[in-house]
């Protein structure tokens, strides 16, 4: 297993708050990892660093066999290197259908020539085919994706994530919202998916942790608590004390 | 499963082909744009009438000033849907693109005084012993030109003045450099909503102080005149230009309409529409937002730039009041009454509200006498256009595009 991504000693604060306090974490390529920890230990906040979307005040985030700092690639570069988010809130384009939301993440050029010349070959059909049907929203895909229920919205998201065919893959509280057929359904996907690369997912859940049984990082105001199977971490004192409340 | 693990596996293939049958079929160009064969239907079928009514090819029910207005009105038809494109579609406030259709009115302006002047002056200097050397033509121009402004020398910017050719590339040109200019700097700087609509109204203001100076070498406040004469076509009589202009308007507003169509349909209809609607979503996928934001405002202005040169010759004269941010404020207005986002909406509210406003400031509506108090449209026309703005924002959010749909459609 090869580091997929390292992230140095980041901080960052807002108005001097530090959501971010020395943070470093590595990830593998393949690996499933889980991160938890209490509200505004910093988890998505991390995400966001990752994502290009927060820059942080300090430290390096280092990204590939070539290190590359991502620290110096735009948002959209970075999606294009190969790392996808999926946000806590369902966000899919609601105005369009559900093929277009696809159509537009399936991983194809991205200049905007190139999109305003680009026409839908075979195999751009099938892909779209085989996700809808992976998600399960094959009958659906002429809807405007805002018709679907929350749940689907979810689904339609992680649809859209795995057309972006990424090497790592940010998702954040992925059962929210979800039926427990669906949380099943997810917790298989996302090991299926950490079979060929890396998955980072943020849950409250324990219950979803414990299935997708993987490695789990704990974060606590801003910085790594500890790290480890999730029997290991939740037998740590520290964590206990930071979960249960002193 | 093929969609996790990246090699593709074969055996899966025969589930693939039976979820491709149960797959809704896609939607050509054509049923993405029902309106756009209705459109460029109705758009010949208008011109033809207009020029059978006309007084210069028809029976002459229409007075040539009509036709004129009937062909500035498609002009401005053009400019309101490049504005849908780029607010109704793409979520960029511009409250500036009058600019750039004022600077494709200028550029095209510049030749026809130029060329037109010169004419003159040739017959003038016939009668000399000598025939005059063009450096003495240039120079008679010149100060026929530039005379009302107090200057004899040709601005730099009128190097190019004499050749319809370069003259015509500027209209692309000058609007379509400015935009990519001023866009690159905002949308790289990530300026966005009302910081971007404000800075879109502080260029246009900015260039129309600027063209007001008397220095500016386009005639400061004097403007451009004479431009419904279109050298080489003196002869022609008014009311026969007037229906050229027409074709040629109208010609511009179908392919516009179908460039536009085309645009906005498609993956990159997809993407405008999504940026519109949560661009950091869209950067996450990938997309670089800026290039589509660039790519859009700039085609957009450009468009803006080419009505606008087929708008001042017809309407004779230009002058940097044109350019005045209340007119690119009017085009926003226009756009949102006829329902952002729908071509054709656009096109119902620039032609409907602007022909209203010829019609009710140009006297031709009757004053209402309401006891002592008289009604004068040309004083009352901006508030019945605020009120009705007022009133489409609040109960028809969609527009008169929206209604229309709501009758063609069912959906909602």
């Amino acid at each position: 297993m090869m580091t997929l991504l390292e992230v140095r000693d980041v901080s960052v604060s807002f108005d001097g708050f530090r959501a971010i306090n020395n943070l470093s974490l590595s990830i593998g390529e393949p690996e499933l990892r889980a991160v938890i920890g209490p509200n505004g230990a910093g988890k998505t906040t991390f995400m966001d660093i990752v994502t290009g979307k927060t820059r942080p005040d300090s430290g390096q985030v280092l990204w590939g066999e070539r290190q590359i700092d991502l620290l110096r690639l735009s948002e959209s570069q970075i999606a294009r290197a190969g790392i996808g988010r999926k946000f806590q809130k369902p966000t899919v384009f609601e105005d369009q259908t559900v093929r277009a939301n696809l159509s537009m993440a399936v991983r194809n050029k991205r200049g905007p020539f190139a999109v305003l010349f680009w026409k839908a070959t075979p195999e751009d059909h099938r892909r779209i085919a085989e996700l809808a049907e992976e998600i399960g929203l094959t009958d659906r895909l002429g809807d405007r994706a805002g018709d679907l229920s929350h749940g689907q919205k979810q689904w339609l998201e992680i649809g859209m994530l795995l057309a972006q065919d990424p090497r790592l893959l940010l998702v954040d509280e992925p059962a929210a919202g979800m039926t427990p057929a669906e949380r099943e359904h997810t917790t298989d996907l996302l090991k299926r998916a950490a079979q060929t690369r890396a998955v980072v997912v943020i849950e409250h859940d324990m219950e979803f942790i414990r299935r997708l049984a993987c490695r789990v990082s704990v974060l606590h105001e801003g910085a790594l608590l500890a790290e480890g199977s999730l029997d290991h971490v939740t037998r740590n004192q520290q964590v206990i004390d930071v979960y249960l409340g002193r | 499963m093929t969609l996790i693990n990246r090699p593709p596996v074969a055996p899966t293939a025969p589930i693939l082909a039976e979820g491709m049958a149960k797959v809704p079929p896609r939607r050509g160009f054509l049923r993405e744009n029902p309106s756009l064969p209705w459109f460029l239907g109705l758009l010949t079928i208008f011109t033809l009438m207009v020029s059978v009514l006309s007084e210069g090819l028809g029976v002459g029910a229409l007075s040539t000033s009509m036709v004129k207005i009937i062909g500035m009105t498609l002009c401005l038809c053009l400019i309101a849907i490049a504005m849908d494109v780029v607010w109704g579609y793409c979520g960029i406030l511009s409250l500036g693109h009058f600019a750039f259709f004022g600077l494709g009115g200028y550029a095209i302006g510049m030749w026809q005084m130029y060329a037109r002047t010169e004419i003159v002056i040739r017959d003038s200097m016939a009668g000399g012993v000598l025939p005059p050397t063009p450096a003495e033509v240039s120079d008679a121009v010149a100060a026929q030109i530039f005379g009302v402004v107090g200057s004899l020398d040709l601005p730099l910017i009128w190097s190019f003045a004499h050749s319809l050719p370069a003259q015509l590339a500027l209209v692309v040109l000058v609007p379509g450099l400015l935009a990519l200019v001023f866009g690159w700097l905002a949308f790289r700087s990530r300026v966005t909503g009302v910081y971007l609509s404000i800075l879109t109204q502080a260029m246009t203001l900015a260039l129309a102080l600027y063209l007001f100076q008397n220095d500016s070498g386009l005639r400061g406040n004097n403007g451009l005149a004479g431009l419904q004469n279109i050298p080489g076509l003196l002869d022609v009589p008014q009311a026969v230009l007037s229906v050229w202009f027409l074709w040629a308007s109208a010609l511009a507003l179908g392919l516009g309409y179908g460039l536009f169509a085309w645009v906005v349909s498609g993956k990159f209809g997809s993407v405008i529409r999504a940026i519109r609607d949560n661009e950091a979503r869209v950067r996450f996928l990938g997309y670089n937002v800026e290039g589509y934001k660039l790519f859009v405002f700039t085609l957009t202005a450009i468009v803006s730039g080419i009505a606008g040169a087929l708008y001042y010759p017809q309407a004779g004269i230009i002058n940097p009041a044109e350019l005045a941010p209340i007119a690119s404020i009017y085009l926003a207005v226009w756009v949102a009454i006829g329902g952002r986002g729908r071509l054709y909406g656009a096109v119902i509210g620039a032609a409907s509200v602007s022909l209203l406003s010829s019609w009710l400031t140009g006297g031709g509506a009757p004053n209402i006498e309401i006891g002592a108090f008289r009604l004068m449209w040309a004083d009352w026309w901006l508030v019945l256009l605020g009120v009705g703005f007022v009133a489409v924002t609040l109960f028809f959010p969609k527009g008169i595009g929206g209604l229309f749909d709501k009758l063609v459609r069912k959906q909602p």
